[in-house]
């Protein structure tokens, strides 16, 4: 089922397109990545999903139809500004921004009680915010995100700021909203993260979508013909060899790739003959390769 | 429930409960209260001291008596003609009075080291010249004892026209005159106004007025407030998704703007409440509920103004920088008090309680000091009603698109195409 879907939007601020003709859709259940780097309209996006801004053309449709008071409370939303009430308590701050998602005190009261022991925090409930320390505000801040337990999660660099053990706290709430059946869009330029987390992605670079799909198809389409090889002996002695278009020297590894039409196998026999082989595999770039790859060749 | 309610009862509780508001609106009347009960505490508990004082008369024109009583601004003393007899204060209570005594000397070096001695309090000199210049010398010790100036000028005035004029003119020339106010309405009917008359018709809506005026600004003031404090902190961002902009700011403002009626509330009960104790007046209930009104649409207008402000400045320092071009237009009206009071019917009173950003205040102040026609005050509301609804259409706009702005404030021909399009 299409939980989110946009047509053909676009935006511009001041003349100048922030969003220029994007369409995708996002279905339940799935953890999606809304990737690119700094600047590329992901925010925007975002916003215009939430309804906070409105788009200049196109149309958005969230659960099957236009956005209303009804589903917006039926979504939770982690901004990459963030930003409490600083002399507010812990407690009063959730129960009143639950309640603004349209939900009874009674039971904002009990989820906030349910989510703060799931991240042991129950004990700061009557703390002021201002009190607390700046990783503790960012999983108050994640809470308020999810305290009324919205169907779509909009969650804009959920991890920056956060140390290790934390992050994993985020990420492990994160897959536990998704086995529930939630559906979580993740935006961040941090790769790694989306690699190990989305299902699918959509990678957009000055406003317009340069990719989209599901990570490990992604992966294949990008994948050179190349091997990565870890040796002992001398990368002179390699160079002879006439399958080899040419050698990236990578710190302890290079990267070795092949002339069109020959194979890996017949490389690696050559190979095993000249140097001492510590490890070798066929490449497969990681999204943050393809990210960088993409985002040379459309500037350049 | 409604989610601009419910942002009203947020903002309501977290506002009443700063340390700022319940400091303005308890501190203010205790205040009030404190400075109109200083003096009478100060007067009722520390009477003054009996003082012992020489004279030195070079103008040879004075005789005072060995002693005198001080009771209020009266003095008593025996056998002076034109003096009240100290039997009055016989009686009265057992209250003791402070008395001060005289000693005529004829050198000023004698005086002086009575002085240094402590057997005097203080002397005084007479100079030659006394009748032509007034002037009449004291001396004490460093900064130490104060000699009451309206005691002895009663001792002097008796003095000076003792056997030229009858008692009777004597009592006269010391308290000559005692206001008796009439005024005679358009019917022909003679009025007597005393000062309760006087404090019901000019100092009430006097009074009202600046209350107004501060509790409008304290509480148009919170809402800027809050709304630079929402956008610095970013807290806004999550607030839009939840609710829409205007829903945001129909909550500030219900808010708020209850926040400002209970302060003005509690002020008036308070002012009123001491009013009618102390000068038994009555309230015109009228002139309470026009002020409502005006408080109400006053309040409105320069919320949502504030809330525009709020929303486009990019912090809290740069929105109170530009408080002042709405704080002139509302106190311009107090600028003018003295215009307004002495030509309430001229032109410039009349554009005051007109114009939408200086009327509530300057209505409630011409309405003190004249009768203003019923269809004035009409014109008035209704040119504030209109202009209430256009202000917050224009804010409702600016603060949807200033709201996500940070950094750079936008100029002004930007607003101005905010304003029109939203």
């Amino acid at each position: 089922m299409i939980i989110l879907e946009l047509e053909h939007v676009s935006k511009s601020y001041n003349t100048k397109k922030i969003i220029n003709n994007i369409s995708f859709s996002v279905d339940q259940g799935e953890i999606f990545g809304l990737l690119g780097p700094n600047g590329a309209g992901k925010t925007t996006t975002l916003r215009m999903m939430l309804d906070i801004i409105k788009p200049e053309s196109g149309n958005i449709k969230v659960f099957g139809k236009d956005i209303d008071t009804h589903s917006k409370d039926r979504i939770g939303y982690l901004p990459e500004e963030r930003g409490l009430y600083k002399k507010s308590k812990v407690i009063e701050l959730l129960v009143y921004l639950a309640q603004l998602k349209g939900m009874t005190k009674t039971r904002a009261m009990e989820n906030t009680v349910d989510l703060l022991q799931s991240v042991e925090m129950l004990e700061h409930k009557d703390k002021k915010i201002e009190e607390l320390s700046k990783g503790m505000q960012q999983k108050i801040q994640f809470i308020a995100t999810i305290i009324h337990g919205p169907d779509l999660i909009v969650v804009d660099e959920p991890f920056s700021g956060l140390d290790p053990v934390n992050t994993q706290i985020i990420k492990n709430i994160l897959l536990e909203q998704k086995k529930g059946g939630k559906t979580i869009i993740l935006s961040t330029h941090m790769m790694e993260q989306a690699e190990a987390m989305c299902d699918r992605i959509l990678m957009i670079n000055n406003g317009m979508i340069v990719l989209n799909g599901k990570v490990g198809d992604i992966k294949n389409e990008h994948r050179n013909n190349s091997i990565f090889l870890e040796f002992e002996g001398n990368l002179s002695s390699l160079e002879g060899l006439d399958q080899i278009k040419n050698i990236i020297q990578h710190g302890t590894y290079v990267e070795i790739f092949l002339k069109d039409g020959h194979d890996v196998q017949s490389l690696i026999e050559d190979i095993v003959t000249r140097v001492r082989i510590l490890r070798i595999e066929r490449s497969t770039p990681s999204l943050n390769e393809i990210f960088i790859k993409i985002v040379k060749g459309v500037s350049s | 429930m409604n989610k601009s309610l419910m942002i009203a009862k947020y903002e309501f509780l977290k506002t009443v409960k700063r340390k700022e508001f319940i400091l303005m609106t308890l501190g203010f009347p205790l205040f009030f209260i404190l400075i109109m009960l200083v003096p009478l505490l100060l007067a009722g508990t520390s009477s003054p001291e009996d003082l012992n004082l020489g004279y030195i008369d070079r103008s040879n024109s004075f005789e005072f008596p060995a002693e005198i009583t001080v009771r209020g601004s009266m003095i008593f003393s025996n056998g002076i003609p034109g003096v009240t007899n100290n039997q009055e204060l016989d009686g009265t209570n057992n209250e003791k009075y402070p008395i001060i005594k005289f000693t005529q000397y004829s050198d000023v070096a004698e005086a002086k080291q009575d002085l240094g001695s402590g057997t005097l309090s203080g002397y005084l000199v007479i100079p030659e010249d006394y009748i032509k210049t007034g002037i009449v010398e004291s001396y004490v010790m460093g900064k130490g004892t104060n000699i009451p100036q309206e005691e002895l000028s009663e001792l002097l005035v008796n003095n000076l026209l003792r056997d030229k004029v009858d008692e009777e003119t004597l009592q006269r020339v010391k308290d000559p005159i005692t206001f008796k106010r009439f005024s005679i309405e358009a019917t022909g009917e003679v009025s007597e106004k005393g000062l309760t008359d006087m404090l019901e018709d000019f100092a009430l809506p006097y009074i009202t007025g600046i209350l107004l005026l501060i509790s409008i600004f304290t509480s148009s003031g919170y809402l800027l407030q809050s709304v630079a404090e929402e956008k610095e902190s970013r807290i806004i961002e999550i607030l839009l998704s939840s609710v829409t902009p205007i829903e945001m700011l129909t909550g500030k403002i219900v808010g708020l703007g209850s926040v400002g009626l209970l302060q003005i509330a509690i002020w008036l009960s308070v002012g009123f409440a001491g009013l009618i104790y102390v000068f038994a007046i009555s309230i015109n209930p009228f002139l309470l509920i026009l002020s409502l009104a005006y408080f109400i649409l006053g309040f409105l207008l320069f919320a949502s103004m504030m809330g525009a402000v709020g929303a486009i400045s990019g912090s809290m320092r740069e929105s109170q920088q530009l408080i002042p071009i709405f704080t002139f237009p509302a106190i311009a009206p107090i600028l003018f008090m003295q215009v307004l009071i002495t030509e309430p019917e001229g032109k410039l009173s009349m554009f005051f309680s007109m114009f939408p950003l200086t009327s509530p205040i300057a209505m409630l102040i011409r309405m003190g000091v004249s009768d203003v026609p019923v269809y004035q005050i009409a014109i008035s509301l209704i040119i504030l009603m209109v202009s209430v609804y256009f202000v917050i259409i224009t804010s409702a706009r600016l603060f949807r698109v200033g709201l996500l702005m940070y950094g750079k404030r936008p100029a002004i021909g930007e607003i101005v195409r905010y304003m029109k399009t939203g």
